[in-house]
């Protein structure tokens, strides 16, 4: 479900989704928000703050009080620590800041569903990938795979997004932030995503990770 | 100076010069009355002579006296002028109780003391007799020196009072003005308080007070309304951007690109995430420099420090840099957020700035944190490169990293400074 009043931003977010398989529904304002979460449920709702009849925060404490599980991610254009603590406080699960990469976006649902629908469950699987998501390990069919820590966040985001073409701006602001003004050095990435792969082939693993026109990377699923 | 400081010293320095002023010519006055009354005496002494000289025709016999001498020499007809003379009186012990008191000082029989004499004539049988007629001036001086010393006394009394009054009465009477200068000192323009209304029956002050009042509130209105304009220009101009974003990472899904086609996307992205980081920058310098941040912890930077490097470990090994740390432990208080952010701006300057296989050097003590780094071997226009969209034509950067450094480290009390050492850049932060 997708909150949110910019009518550019809700079509590229609903698409991205539902190509990646998700089923996914629009609300383009206050009154039409209210009116769908009153009805159905959601494994995860997008909302923005800022919307032209109502404000977004409303939306989230009518959630909680009715005690809805639905997941709540808050993108706001607002990157005050107040609003973010603010909407986390009243229950969301994540905030993010416009502007965001849409595999940013869909990093972040996916460990909202993640969390929500496998409670207790730390286990990612992916064909002949395990991922033990508490220990923070890799396993091609039992053999365990040693990745850093930005490596194992790498891969983590990779199949969060398969089948897209994740860009290397996003890769590079998912890894380092956007705090840290790097993002047009992108060697460092390149050498990432090649040891990624020589690390999962050596454990036996298929080459799932493909470069995509020099723009960035894509997972696939084959 | 105070000003009832600069008030006292010139009030004191008058009060001083008056009071010497008033007293000399006191001391004249009374010594001139006192020594009016001692040529009286004399004068009726004299007369005492003249009046025995006609009646028995013959010198009167000279008694000793206490105060009073007289002595008659025989001279020259008409050759002594009557006239009153300042001279000394020898005064001669004449008890034992006097000798013991004075014994001391002197091993004489006496001792001379002011006089004041009349020299005189008087012709008896014939013969030409000079008198003179000294009368001790103990008394007169004394009563003098009591005065004198009187006078001093009230003199300094009054002077004391003096400073104690004015002290007490300016401290109080410009108590208004220091609240004043109290509130406005305190005056955050970020604040949501109010300067208070003062309550003075001085109209000076209430005059300052109400345009004390009239300008804060001019300034808290200009600041609310450019506060909102960035805020609203912030947001609109994050919205387009992130559709912008959000439409290149639709399209990329697209497949089957050209070489030159995806060329293109790559420096749209590129711009895109610059225009991006620049808004972001511009709002974070806005907000440091109104001190909208400012949930502040005790931090310890070393940790925190080791953690930024951690962070940037393969960018480091991508350009080959030998990063040599020496560090020790540091407590700061500041806010975390802005700490990292000028820890990263640091180091991410250091590392764009730096050729392939430099060398950078980060140092912590407990007074600075120093990060020097290999560069163009010259040095940077020293106060340039904190202004605001400076930046070398080479520089991927925003062109406002240094300077929401510099205001971090402002906001903080701490201070940013630049040097260049062949071949180090030397950036250095002073805590105090």
């Amino acid at each position: 479900m997708v909150i949110e009043d910019e009518e550019g931003l809700r079509e590229s977010i609903e698409e991205y989704f539902s190509e990646a398989g998700n089923v996914c529904e629009t609300a383009g304002g206050y009154q039409s928000a209210m009116a769908k979460i009153n009805l159905y449920r959601y494994d995860c709702i997008l909302l923005d703050i800022t919307l032209p009849e109502g404000n977004g925060m409303d939306i989230l404490k009518t959630l909680k009080e009715n005690n809805y599980p639905d997941g709540v991610l808050i993108i706001s254009a607002k990157n005050s620590l107040d609003d973010r603590l603010n909407g986390l406080n009243l229950g969301a699960d994540d905030y993010l800041v416009k502007p965001f990469h849409l595999s940013e976006l869909m990093a972040r649902v996916s460990a909202i569903v993640r969390r929500k629908t496998f409670n207790g469950s730390n286990l990612l699987l992916f064909n002949e990938l395990t991922i033990d998501l508490l220990a923070k390990e890799v396993k091609v069919r039992d053999i365990p795979v040693k990745l850093t820590r930005k490596e194992y966040a790498l891969l983590l985001y990779f199949i969060a997004n398969k089948g897209k073409v994740v860009s290397k701006n996003a890769i590079a602001e998912h890894l380092w932030g956007d705090g840290i003004d790097m993002a047009n050095n992108f060697d460092f990435i390149y050498s990432h995503i090649k040891n990624i792969r020589k690390k999962l082939m050596e454990a036996g693993s298929n080459d799932y990770i493909q470069a995509a026109y020099g723009m960035g990377y894509k997972f696939t699923e084959q | 100076m105070r000003l009832f400081a600069k008030y006292n010293r010139v009030n004191l320095i008058a009060t001083v010069i008056i009071m010497l002023f008033t007293g000399i010519i006191y001391y004249q006055a009374i010594s001139w009355i006192l020594n009016n009354q001692k040529d009286n005496d004399l004068n009726v002494e004299e007369q005492e002579i003249f009046n025995y000289v006609k009646l028995n025709n013959r010198l009167p016999q000279i008694f000793e006296s206490n105060d009073q001498q007289i002595t008659f020499t025989p001279v020259r007809p008409n050759s002594v002028k009557r006239e009153y003379i300042n001279t000394m009186y020898f005064k001669k012990w004449n008890d034992e109780q006097g000798y013991r008191r004075h014994n001391r000082q002197h091993k004489r029989d006496g001792e001379f003391e002011a006089g004041r004499g009349l020299i005189t004539s008087v012709t008896v049988n014939g013969k030409y007799y000079k008198i003179l007629i000294v009368e001790s001036k103990v008394e007169t001086e004394d009563l003098i020196r009591i005065i004198f010393f009187i006078t001093i006394s009230v003199i300094l009394f009054l002077l004391l009072v003096l400073m104690v009054i004015n002290r007490l009465i300016l401290n109080r009477l410009w108590k208004p003005f220091y609240s004043i200068m109290n509130e406005l000192r305190l005056f955050n323009i970020a604040d949501n308080n109010e300067i208070p209304k003062l309550d003075t029956a001085i109209d000076e002050f209430r005059e300052l007070n109400r345009a004390v009042l009239a300008m804060t509130a001019k300034a808290k209105y200009d600041y609310k309304d450019l506060k909102t304009f960035t805020e609203n220009a912030s947001h609109e101009l994050l919205t387009p951007i992130a559709v912008i974003n959000s439409k290149l990472d639709t399209l990329i899904q697209t497949e089957n690109f050209s070489e030159r086609q995806s060329k293109i996307l790559s420096d749209l992205y590129g711009a895109v995430s610059r225009l991006n980081r620049l808004n972001q920058s511009l709002l974070l310098l806005v907000k440091i420099e109104n001190r909208l941040l400012q949930d502040q912890e005790m931090i310890n930077f070393r940790e925190l420090l080791e953690e930024m490097i951690a962070q940037f470990e393969e960018i480091f090994q991508d350009k080959n840099l030998k990063v040599t740390c020496t560090l020790s432990d540091k407590e700061i208080y500041a806010t975390r957020y802005l700490v990292e952010i000028l820890l990263s701006n640091l180091i991410s300057n250091a590392i764009r700035h730096n050729y392939n296989g430099g060398k950078i050097n980060i140092n912590l003590t407990d007074e600075s944190l120093v990060i020097s780094n290999t560069g163009a071997d010259l040095a940077l226009p020293d106060e340039k490169i904190f202004t605001r969209f400076h930046k070398s034509s080479a520089s991927e950067g925003s062109g406002l990293g240094l300077t929401i450094s510099r205001q971090i480290c402002e906001n903080f009390n701490f201070s940013l400074n630049y040097q260049f050492q062949s071949p180090f850049h030397i950036f250095t932060i002073e805590f105090k």
